[in-house]
């Protein structure tokens, strides 16, 4: 049996606002995604038709659009999902060291979910962070910067007891300060 | 006029021209590489092949003259980049050149070419779309000579079966959006969208659903590679072994132009011819199944019914004897002419004029309508591809056949499955003698008391009336048992009906069915009976129905190849005209 899915009221009038912001309904698909993303955690297929369904679309396009972007989730993940970045910077800072920690820490390969549906881990392409080399993002949303191994233990920690990190402001380095070191 | 030079020669072009420009130079007879776009669709410019180097004339703002260099020729500002023609307006004055004159275009062209390859496999040898390839094509023409991409290939899935009718493979695609924009602006099911954007893209369905568009195998047609496949006729035939006959769809009353493709006298497949007064250049997918009919199942040599309701087959000299002397043993007054909107104007014209001069008049057709099943576009109602031809000839329309059937005697019916479509029934034909010229093993033909097997459209040709009163005709493509393609100048031959002779493996006798038009048959009967009638080729009754009847005025073979079709309807005429 598919499982079923629907907006709330909230939901609906949400995406009508999302509407009234363009002059056609196609550029509602993206935000209308997000909506539903939020709202069941995943965009797997019956969300799509859902989807479709809400702004009247083709189905083929909303799946077009959800396959092209790796930030909604086709299939279920974790509560939290570790986008830990292995692209150029990071992997010269040690991008693959964190996520071999992590998923030894966690038991699980990259791609995959843990058994408690809390964590899952990507392996993603560059997140334009390349300064604060290693990171990753939490959830499409905080990126935790500068990873180590006792970083990663405070912020799995802290995410057990349901708590995102801060977001952490990593300012310009100042020129005395260059200077003086 | 405006004009434009392409690779130094002036064209002109009408003012407010929604050509592009690309269509504009195919137009005028030369070429430039392109695979996304399609002249009855969008062009979204994503192959990025059709790339010509495009300038237009400095003016002087204050003056509005051209401003000239040392020379006296014109100043000529060039568009920063390489613009892809397909998209590209033309204006007044433009300078354009393609990979004829310019090394610029052809060696973009060629770079191109070579980013389209990197992730194509090379599986030529194996793959349906090789010999009608828009990329094999050009790749010989305009691409690089080798690859310099070292790395693994992009692995792709392959054998998808989109839906009921096309298989995808997904490596060979190269993401020209065509069959997309074909479900978006042409059938309009919007069933198909390119996933995973990107390297790894292809053309998909939406999870879970079917890609069965009635006219999905359009797809097929006018995929530039062999991504989109035919179902049916995946690895049937090589395009080279195949020779190709134009013809009309007969599966309704479009009349829909297409091609047959015949190997060995057998139809492969079939596919849509352009035709910009009827079908553009689709075709429903129901049309492509008619090859089955042309093939399988034919009546072949004369059957009769001997022993109670066992038929077996007879000598053609004895089929035509038992026709005269069961009409002779009757008056003219018993019998009746059932005409058939399945077969051509030829076929029944000659039926009616035989049996008209015999004194029979009694001429009757079943419509065959299904009523709901037409969409407006290339599939009507109607289900057969001459309702409106049999009309014109005088045949009356009839919805109670049976009926009709009750008070004759002999009933001589002509290319219908009247049984089978249930205008009649088995207890209908019982006690009357029933004489059936068809095509196809069918119910119809199984009751019959004599049954004469005559051509299909693939084997003649003649001509069909579609449901807008557009007369077009067929050709010939198959051979029967007595008609020889080397001889028969309508007939086209394929590079083995050239080269082989009949003893080549190549060559199977039992395709060739063992039939003959309806006309040819008419005229053994008239001649066995004494009268004073005969028939030519279908050219010549054409010419004949011509000049006896008025609604096929000034209709002639040469006139519908040169226009293709002719419409006989006088209130469309005028709106043709005005």
């Amino acid at each position: 049996m598919e499982e079923t899915y629907e907006f709330t009221k909230e939901d609906l009038d949400e995406i009508e606002a999302i509407k009234a912001k363009f002059p056609e309904v196609m550029p509602a698909t993206l935000p209308t995604l997000w909506v539903a993303q939020r709202r069941f955690g995943h965009v797997e297929p019956p969300v799509q038709r859902l989807v479709a369904e809400t702004l009247g679309l083709p189905e083929s396009h909303v799946h077009g659009v959800a396959t092209f972007y790796t930030q909604y989730y086709k299939e279920r993940k974790g509560k939290y999902v570790l986008d830990v970045c292995t692209t150029t910077s990071c992997q010269l800072c040690g991008g693959y060291k964190m996520l071999h920690y992590l998923e030894d820490k966690l038991g699980i390969k990259a791609g995959e979910t843990t058994e408690d549906g809390l964590f899952s881990i990507q392996s993603v392409e560059c997140l334009g962070a390349c300064g604060y080399a290693p990171m990753m993002q939490i959830t499409n949303d905080v990126y935790v910067n500068n990873l180590t191994e006792e970083k990663l233990d405070k912020v799995i920690d802290s995410l057990k007891d349901g708590k995102m990190p801060e977001f952490e402001s990593v300012g310009m380095p100042l020129l005395e300060n260059i200077n003086n070191k | 006029m405006p004009e434009i030079f392409i690779d130094g020669k002036r064209y002109e072009f009408e003012e407010g021209e929604d050509r592009g420009l690309l269509q504009f130079i195919l137009d005028n007879g030369k070429e430039v590489p392109f695979f996304c776009y399609h002249p009855s669709m969008s062009a979204p410019a994503n192959c990025r092949q059709c790339y010509v180097k495009v300038g237009t004339p400095v003016k002087n703002r204050e003056t509005g003259e051209y401003e000239l260099d040392e020379n006296g020729e014109r100043e000529i500002r060039w568009f920063p980049k390489m613009q892809t023609s397909c998209t590209t307006q033309m204006q007044d004055g433009m300078v354009v050149h393609t990979q004829e004159t310019s090394e610029e275009v052809a060696r973009a062209q060629k770079d191109t070419m070579e980013l389209i390859l990197i992730n194509h496999p090379l599986d030529c040898p194996i793959c349906d779309q090789a010999g009608e390839c828009p990329l094999q094509i050009q790749t010989y023409k305009y691409g690089p000579e080798g690859s310099r991409f070292e790395v693994k290939k992009q692995h792709k899935p392959k054998r998808i079966q989109l839906g009921p009718r096309v298989t995808l493979d997904a490596e060979r695609c190269i993401n020209c959006t065509r069959c997309v924009r074909f479900t978006d602006e042409i059938s309009e099911s919007h069933q198909l969208t390119i996933v995973a954007r990107g390297d790894k893209n292809y053309p998909m369905a939406a999870p879970g659903r079917e890609f069965d568009d009635p006219y999905s195998m359009n797809t097929v047609d006018i995929c530039p590679v062999g991504a989109l496949t035919s179902t049916d006729f995946r690895f049937k035939a090589r395009v080279w072994e195949m020779n190709q006959t134009p013809s009309i769809d007969i599966t309704n009353g479009k009349g829909t132009n297409i091609d047959l493709w015949t190997r060995d006298n057998l139809v492969m497949r079939i596919t849509p011819r352009f035709n910009g007064e009827v079908n553009d250049h689709w075709m429903p997918d129901a049309g492509r199944d008619a090859y089955q009919r042309f093939n399988e199942n034919r009546l072949s040599r004369p059957a009769i019914k001997l022993d109670g309701d066992n038929q077996s087959k007879t000598s053609w000299n004895n089929a035509i004897e038992t026709f005269a002397e069961t009409l002779e043993s009757h008056g003219p007054e018993d019998v009746l002419v059932v005409g058939s909107p399945h077969a051509s104007v030829e076929e029944n014209y000659a039926l009616m004029k035989v049996f008209n001069l015999w004194g029979v008049n009694n001429f009757k057709f079943a419509p065959h309508i299904e009523e709901g099943t037409g969409d407006g576009f290339l599939i009507t109602d109607d289900q057969a591809p001459n309702t409106s031809g049999v009309k014109l000839l005088g045949y009356e329309e009839s919805n109670d056949l049976a009926s009709e059937v009750k008070n004759t005697k002999i009933v001589i019916m002509l290319s219908d499955e009247l049984i089978d479509r249930g205008v009649l029934s088995k207890d209908d034909l019982k006690g009357k003698f029933s004489i059936l010229l068809s095509t196809n093993e069918c119910d119809t033909a199984k009751t019959a008391d004599l049954v004469i097997p005559v051509t299909c459209i693939a084997e003649h040709a003649a001509s069909y009336v579609n449901v807008e009163g557009r007369i077009q005709r067929s050709f010939p493509a198959k051979e029967t048992k007595y008609t020889n393609r080397s001889l028969d100048l309508e007939m086209n031959q394929g590079r083995l009906d050239r080269f082989g002779t009949n003893f080549d493996n190549w060559v199977t006798e039992e395709n060739k069915v063992d039939c003959a038009p309806a006309w040819e048959i008419m005229n053994q009967l008239a001649n066995r009976m004494g009268l004073d009638v005969s028939f030519g080729r279908g050219r010549e009754i054409m010419e004949e129905i011509a000049g006896s009847n008025p609604a096929f005025e000034n209709v002639s073979y040469e006139r519908m190849d040169n226009e293709m079709g002719i419409n006989l309807n006088p209130s469309n005429k005028q709106e043709a005209t005005a």
